[in-house]
Parts: structure tokens; sequence; C-alpha cells
């Protein structure tokens, strides 16, 4: 099994009255509760914490891209990680994602991915979501009833860009270029692995499958109530002839770990309580565009559409709840072991996306769980599913061959030590 | 006799299968639909149908049209209109247009002057004022949006779309007729997602002046959802355009006002010029 340590990034100082007083975490939040120095603070420490879990030992970190959004500072994922490939050494960088149907024209995905993964010697994962409807939608104006057009047709465009070797044109529907020609071009051959997250519908399901993509399922509401959802997808992938390869499949699960379960609740419940009733005050009405869900989709899942969007997303539990329904995994290393072992073994997924930080959660208690969980727990989950192969790992250059920071200039002050200086002219 | 004659009225190969409603006799009335379709053919519909003969096509997506996937654009959209017009045999017919249809309806009229007899449009979007938004009917939820689609907010149509939200949000025991009913207002809501988000304006401004058909412009003077002021630029710039405001009534005037709403297009229908 494979960890990545995942950031989303929430703004930690939303006022106690929130909920009450404000519309919605997303798309209408208004700014003026977003401090700039604050947040000053936040991109730092964030990205200690993702620096801090790569020193550690995770096997990747992890961004994702929302807008206009409190609980996700993270409009351009790939601004972060930029900064992440520079200073993250070993680990690899899964970017979930860029909404690859915003971007105009998509090749400027193309482009930036492959800058990242050049950047970062191929360690790159790259991330298709569709994206949300808050975000694709309301934000960024897509119209729903054509966006998951404009999505396929910038994927094959992306695909093609990365893949072929002389210029060509492409006349699609949404974006017509008459010479695509990608400068620079990924390291990984053919292209860096491709995760596309979703929420469970089959048309997902069947484009993850037939071009070989990972599926990731990204959820606040745990393991236990994404049991059905996972075994449609592993059904699908048996219906379509491909193997239950674990790492096919990642799924986001938040934990909170402290040294015993009893300080778990005493140092975390703060934070997810405001993790949960503060970043999931999300206004209904703003859900799902018309048009955002396909007919079949819609009809698989009726009633979740037309329903009321908080209503399973954990609003108004007690801690108890939340944990004995593993909306959140939380307790002593030895808790957190053993749920994490239920969570891979049950829904069979070969990549843990580790939400470690919650809420409102400072840089002193994140960084004492990533240092348990890597002592801890990540060993124990190692192991798990050893015989499978990970086709969907980046397939890096060697360490040896990575270049670090500032590494050049210590070539040229070695070098400037010892006289040599024609080397450094040329 | 209150309800209209149905059938399908297939285009041809790749293009949408229309579903229109038909009722009474006279002279020709060609009506497009708001965003909600037409819900309820009692009450307006039937009175237009006491003294024309109303053609009432739905647009894909809505009752049993279909072919959504056929119309890319807002042009494909005003010619499919037209194409419905030509297929009933309709030359030069009164078109009538509320909110959505009667911004569909302006459109045609400034694209093919020529083949619009008459003209009234009921409240329709298709402009905009900074100071004045128009309400974003793909940002909220219905029961938010009832205050501001009707001035009575106890009238019978406000009431009915009120009850909408106790099936909107019972997740566990809904019929499969409710589902039904459920995926069609979804199914119907895409299609005017599909040419009106996120703003509903796309320059029809800038053509209005095309327009040589006698105009008729009603506004209900209590209209929340596209304020009465719109009314005032329509009439500005559609040459001898009658501006008809209605007292006591929201932004569904034929929902809110049957009777109003079809005494003015009657009386416009049957005028000189």
């Amino acid at each position: 099994m494979k960890v990545t340590w995942f950031h989303l990034m929430p703004y930690r100082w939303l006022p106690a009255d929130f909920p009450k007083r404000y519309h919605s975490v997303w798309v209408d939040v208004p700014n003026h509760l977003y401090d700039p120095e604050r947040g000053h603070l936040l991109y730092n420490e964030y990205l200690d914490m993702l620096e801090y879990a790569d020193q550690v030992g995770f096997d990747a970190v992890g961004v994702n891209e929302h807008h206009q959004n409190a609980y996700g500072l993270m409009p351009s994922p790939n601004l972060m990680a930029a900064a992440l490939a520079r200073r993250v050494s070993n680990a690899m960088i899964l970017v979930l994602g860029d909404s690859i149907a915003l971007y105009n024209p998509p090749t400027r995905v193309a482009e930036e991915f492959a800058m990242l993964d050049v950047m970062s010697g191929g360690r790159l994962m790259a991330g298709f979501p569709v994206g949300t409807s808050m975000d694709i939608n309301y934000c960024y104006g897509q119209n729903p009833a054509t966006v998951r057009d404009k999505y396929r047709e910038a994927h094959d465009l992306i695909i093609k860009a990365w893949t072929t070797r002389e210029p060509f044109a492409f006349n699609g529907k949404f974006t017509k270029l008459r010479y695509v020609n990608l400068w620079p071009r990924p390291i990984q051959q053919p292209h860096p692995p491709v995760w596309v997250p979703g929420l469970g519908s089959i048309e997902t399901w069947d484009f993850c499958i037939n071009h070989g993509y990972n599926y990731s399922y990204l959820s606040f509401s745990g393991y236990k109530r994404a049991l059905n959802m996972m075994n449609g997808y592993w059904e699908r992938r048996a219906a379509l002839g491909a193997p239950a390869n674990p790492y096919s499949a990642a799924f986001f699960q938040q934990v909170c770990l402290s040294d015993t379960d009893a300080a778990c609740e005493r140092e975390w419940w703060p934070h997810v309580d405001y993790f949960f009733n503060k970043c999931l005050h999300i206004y209904p009405g703003m859900a799902e565009a018309p048009g955002y869900r396909t007919e079949a989709s819609l009809r698989a899942g009726v009633v979740a559409q037309v329903g009321n969007v908080s209503a399973n997303m954990g609003m108004n539990k007690t801690w108890k709840e939340l944990v004995e329904q593993r909306y959140i995994v939380a307790g002593s290393p030895q808790t957190v072991r053993q749920q994490l072992e239920e969570l891979a073994k049950s829904l069979n997924v070969g990549h843990l996306g580790l939400g470690l930080h919650m809420g409102s959660a400072s840089i002193d208690l994140v960084n004492r769980a990533t240092q348990l969980f890597a002592e801890k727990v990540l060993p124990a989950l190692r192991p798990i599913f050893h015989e499978w192969e990970d086709h969907w790992w980046p397939k890096a250059l060697p360490a040896d061959k990575r270049l670090a920071p500032g590494g050049a200039n210590a070539a040229y002050e070695r070098r400037r030590r010892t006289g040599d200086g024609a080397e450094v002219r040329s | 006799m209150n309800a209209p004659a149905s059938r399908i009225l297939a285009l041809g190969a790749h293009r949408p299968s229309i579903e229109v409603l038909e009722a009474g006799s006279g002279p020709p009335l060609f009506f497009l639909h708001g965003a909600g379709g037409i819900p309820i053919w009692e009450g307006a519909m039937a009175l237009l149908a006491g003294s024309h003969h109303v053609y009432a096509p739905l647009l894909p997506g809505f009752g049993q049209s279909t072919g959504l996937e056929f119309l890319d654009d807002q042009l494909d959209l005003f010619l499919h209109c037209f194409d419905v017009m030509e297929a009933l045999g309709l030359d030069r017919p009164y078109v009538v247009g509320e909110s959505m249809g009667g911004w569909i309806a302006a459109e045609m009229a400034a694209l093919r002057p020529g083949q619009i007899g008459r003209l009234a449009l009921a409240a329709p979007v298709g402009l905009w004022r900074d100071e004045a938004p128009v309400a974003d009917m793909f940002g909220m939820m219905t029961h938010e949006m009832v205050p501001l689609l009707f001035h009575d907010l106890n009238c019978p149509a406000a009431q009915l779309m009120l009850s909408l939200r106790e099936l909107l949000s019972n997740k566990d025991d809904r019929s499969q007729e409710q589902i039904e009913f459920l995926i069609g207002m979804a199914r119907g809501a895409r299609t005017a997602a599909k040419f009106l988000f996120p703003i509903p304006e796309n320059g029809l401004e800038r053509r209005l002046w095309r327009i040589t058909a006698p105009a008729l412009i009603i506004w209900g003077d209590d209209d929340r959802f596209v304020a009465p002021t719109y009314a005032d630029i329509f009439g500005q710039h559609i040459r001898g355009a009658r501006i008809q405001k209605i007292p006591d009534v929201g932004h569904l005037i034929a929902m809110e006002q049957p009777q109003a709403f079809a005494d003015a297009v009657i009386r416009w229908g049957s005028a000189a010029r």
C-alpha cells in the first residue's frame, strides 16, 4: 500500500458564528473574511507540513484545486506543486488535480504538468478531475450541460499533446488550435500516470478502466460509507475484464492521530468540529447546476441529486458519532493502524490519500501526527497488497539522477575554491 | 374543452423530435414557453385557445421532446424554432413567448424579421444591466425562487411551487411517478442552462433594432426576477413597441394572473398596427 499525504489547505480563522451568518463556505463566501497576512503564514506552514511528510518517508504528497472556497486555498494547485517540486526530494507529487475543462486552451495543463514532471525528475501523478459544480459552473462559469463533453475533448487533446512528437492541428468543438507542439514534454513515457477523482458515476468508472487510469474516490464521509460505491467500482472492473488491482483505486480518508485515544479527542475535536461544521457549510442551492450530472447518474442517484447535500456529510455530529461511523479515523497509532488496515482490506484500495491535517489544526499538532504515522502506522500498511504491481505510480528518474536545489551552485563553489575557472564559464 | 392535443413532430435524422401541444381555433398563435415548461394548460393557455389556434412546441428536454444534443448553441436553438414553425405550416404567425421563450421569440424576430407576424414578449430575459441583475435561476433552490417569481405568495401557482419543496427534500419514499417528475424537471432545467447559464445575455440588445413585427412588451410591475426596468430597454430598441405593465403581478404573469395575461395577448393579437 502507498500513502499520499494530502492537503486541502483550509483557512483556519472562520468566525465562530460562520454557519449562521454566512451563506456558504464556497462560491459566495466574502473574501473580507480572508486576511492575506495570515494567508502568508498558512501557505508557508502548509508547505512545511508537506515537506515534513516527505522528510519522514511518506510515499507522496498531494494537492488539489478549488475556487472561491474557504477550506481549499489552492485555486492553482500547480503553483503549490511547483513549490513542492523543489523542496520535496523523495516523495512523489500528486496533483489531483487540474480541472482540465477550465483551462483555455487545455494545452496549458499539458504544458504545466510537463513542466512539473521535468522539474521534479518525473515524479508527477497527473490528476484530471471534472471538478465540482461549485468550482467549474458557479465559480468558473462553465456550461453544466456541455462541460463533460468539453472535459473529454480536453483530455484527448492533452494526451495527444503529450504523446505526439511533431506539431499537429487540433480541430475540436471547444478548442481549435492550428499548431499544437508541446515544449517541454514530460519525462515520463508515454506520459505521467493519470488519476481521475470521482463520486461514483458509472461513466467515470468506465472512463478510468478503459483508459487505464487510477480512480480516486474523494470523500469526507469515511470508508464505511464508501463500501457500496467501491464495490460497484470493482464489479464494473470485473464486468469489463480488468483485474481487481488495488492500485487502480485510491481513497481519501481523514485521520486524526495522537499518542492515545483519549488525547486524540482532546487535541483534535476543535479542529474536527471546525472542519465538519464550518468547512462543510455548503449551500445546497449551488451543489449541482442543472445538467452537471448526466441523466443516467441522476437516475441512479436521484436521491442524492435533489436531496440535502450536507445531510450525509457529517455536520452536527459528535466526536463519538464521527469516530464510530468512521467519518474520521481517529485515535492512537494502534487504533489508526487497525482501522486503516480494515479500510484497505474492505475497500481493496492500494492508494490511501491521507488527510492528516484537519480544519484549524496547528502545525505542531499536525507534524506530531505525521511523525507518529510515519513511525508507527506506515510500516504496517506498506506490505499490504505487495503482491500487486502498481501501474499508476510515477516512473521517476533514479534518485541519483535527480538534481537537488542548489546543486549547481554547490558545484560552482567547489570549482571556484579549486581555481578551475574555465569550467565555470562553459 | 381544456386539455390540448399532444403530438410528436419528428424533424428528421439528427434533429430533435418535438412534442407540440395544440388547442383552439382561429388565427395561429405560436407559443414559446419559459424555463419551467408548460406545467399547466388550464388558465392562461386555455384562455388563449379561446380565440386562437395555439401551437405550443416544447423545447428538447421538456415533456416528451428530445434531441437537445443536436442544438449546440443559441443560433441552433433559434433556427430549430423556425424549423418547428415551418413544419407546422405556420406563415408569419403571432409569436408569444414568456421569460426564456420571450428571449427566443425576440431573437427569432431579429434574425428573420420577415417571418414573424406579430410579437408579444412576456417578461423576456436576454438583456443585462449590472444595477439590476437578473436573478440566478440556476443557483438557488425552488422554494427560494418563489418569492422572486410571484407578487402574491398565496396564489395557487406559488403554493404549488412551494409544495415541491417537500418532494425535493424527501429522500426515501418517492413513487416512481414522483421520480420521473423530478427527472423531468432536471432535464428541462438542463436545457435552460445550456442556453442561459450563467448569465442570460448574449448580445440581443444590439440586435433588437432589426425587429419589424408589431411588438407588445408585457411586464409584471412587481417582477423581482427580471426587473421591470428591462421593459423600457426593450421598448427603446424595438421600433413602435408597446409596453404594458400589469399591476400586482410578479415574473410568472401567465401563472399568477392568467386572465390579465390572456387579455393583453389576445387584445394585441387582434389590434391593427
